[in-house]
């Protein structure tokens, strides 16, 4: 089967995807959309891809998926033989848990990125002031964590609630979001660069 | 505002700063980098690269060397630099050298002074032997709002403030239990808390003097929102 990702590189919600395929060590075919300035998420050709207009959008033989969290979930459930990444145990609600916080008001983040980076207009002081709430909320359960002498979201390992809250964490400062706050986020960011077949995006640094 | 000049001030705890990272800090207002080299102490430097200015809170550590992120620029931790990796034969002449702040670990806290030529002697607050990590967390409100909210907070047993200075405050919390709080000055209505224990030896007890933090952390920050 030939797995597509409709993808656009300064796109952290891609990031995450790709992010999934390199661990997994999946082939895959990237169909780039110029999401800037083009507007090709916007296009007749895309709706029909994803009728939300939103990116990344991924295919997978005949299956045709949207929302990276929604993705993350359809890989590491088929491809994942270890069960590694979403783990189907009693760490289970808990990934899920910090999966759509991810997808929810981590992406504040996003907005004052895309308000600071590309122009858009929307209210970037409540942006912000909601992304450090967020940010605030992972701060608190890593400093737990770290007390525990654990290094990951969830359990022993990294799974996709990892995957799924690192690039607008990482790419925050983009959105004039500092780190300054959150020194066990800071930690677990550098563990998390670190991880075998990791690989970075413009914004996030390769070097650790 | 009305904030000394030549005053220590916690801005981290040491066992959170990783050997081989670099971090941002603020102290009034102050870019600070916060770096350790793959063993040693902690180091405190201006987060500004000689050469471009770039942040070096952005930067990664080789050895005992802080590199900026943007050409790669070595600087040891006297703060020279020692390697140009465009022009690899140069000497870095004497005068390319990072601007470094006094840095010293004490209680488990890392402690930093604005001023860099006569800095003050460390404030003795007392031994420093049994202290344990809790936690650093940052709040909206005012040093005197997050002083008074400290010592009138509910620790969860009788609670006595034993020591106070101009940036510490120890407390003793029923008969076991010491806090040591090291406050960071970011701007006039922020401030870093960087919390230390003595007699919290169970991972749990850390775990949980942490939790009732964060809710000192909203209790300052919900009486601010009434006002």
């Amino acid at each position: 089967m030939t797995i597509t990702l409709y993808d656009y590189t300064l796109s952290g919600s891609c990031y995450k995807v790709r992010l999934l395929l390199r661990f997994l060590g999946l082939a895959y075919e990237r169909q780039q959309i110029d999401f800037f300035p083009g507007r090709q998420h916007k296009s007749l050709e895309f709706l029909e891809i994803n009728p939300l207009g939103q990116l990344p959008a991924l295919r997978d033989g005949t299956l045709m998926l949207r929302d990276a969290q929604a993705i993350l979930c359809h890989l590491a459930n088929t491809y994942d033989t270890s069960g590694q990444w979403l783990p189907r145990d009693e760490r289970f609600g808990e990934v899920m848990m910090w999966v759509m916080f991810a997808g929810g008001e981590l992406m504040n983040s996003s907005a004052a990125r895309l308000h600071d980076a590309l122009g858009y207009k929307l209210d970037i002081e409540a942006a912000r002031a909601n992304a450090h709430a967020a940010l605030r909320v992972l701060e608190d359960h890593m400093t737990g964590r770290e007390i525990a002498g654990r290094k990951w979201i969830v359990g022993g390992a990294p799974t996709i609630a990892d995957i799924a809250c690192f690039p607008y964490i990482a790419l925050s400062g983009d959105g004039g979001i500092g780190h300054e706050d959150y020194p066990a986020l800071r930690n677990w960011m550098r563990d998390f660069r670190r991880l075998d077949g990791f690989h970075a995006m413009p914004g996030v640094a390769e070097f650790v | 505002m009305g904030i000394e000049h030549n005053q220590w001030r916690g801005i981290g705890l040491d066992r959170q700063v990783q050997p081989a990272s670099s971090n941002p800090v603020i102290v009034n207002g102050e870019m600070l980098a916060m770096w350790r080299g793959e063993n040693g102490p902690v180091r405190v430097w201006e987060d500004r690269c000689p050469h471009r200015g770039m942040r070096l809170s952005f930067g990664f550590v080789r050895g005992d060397s802080l590199r900026c992120i943007y050409h790669g620029w070595a600087y040891r931790t006297d703060g020279q630099c020692v390697e140009i990796p465009a022009h690899p034969d140069l000497t870095p002449p004497k005068t390319i050298c990072a601007a470094s702040y006094p840095a010293e670990t004490r209680y488990g806290i890392v402690w930093t002074n604005l001023e860099r030529a006569a800095p003050s002697p460390l404030p003795d607050l007392g031994p420093e032997d049994g202290w344990e990590p809790v936690r650093s967390l940052y709040v909206n409100g005012s040093a005197a709002q997050v002083e008074a909210a400290i010592e009138a907070f509910d620790f969860g047993a009788p609670s006595m403030v034993r020591l106070k200075h101009a940036n510490a405050i120890a407390l003793g919390i029923g008969v076991e239990l010491e806090l040591l709080i090291a406050l960071q000055p970011v701007a006039d209505n922020r401030i870093g808390l960087h919390v230390v224990a003595r007699g919290a030896s169970t991972p749990e007890t850390r775990a949980s003097l942490a939790r009732r933090l964060q809710r000192l952390r909203t209790e300052i920050e919900m009486a601010q929102e009434k006002k």
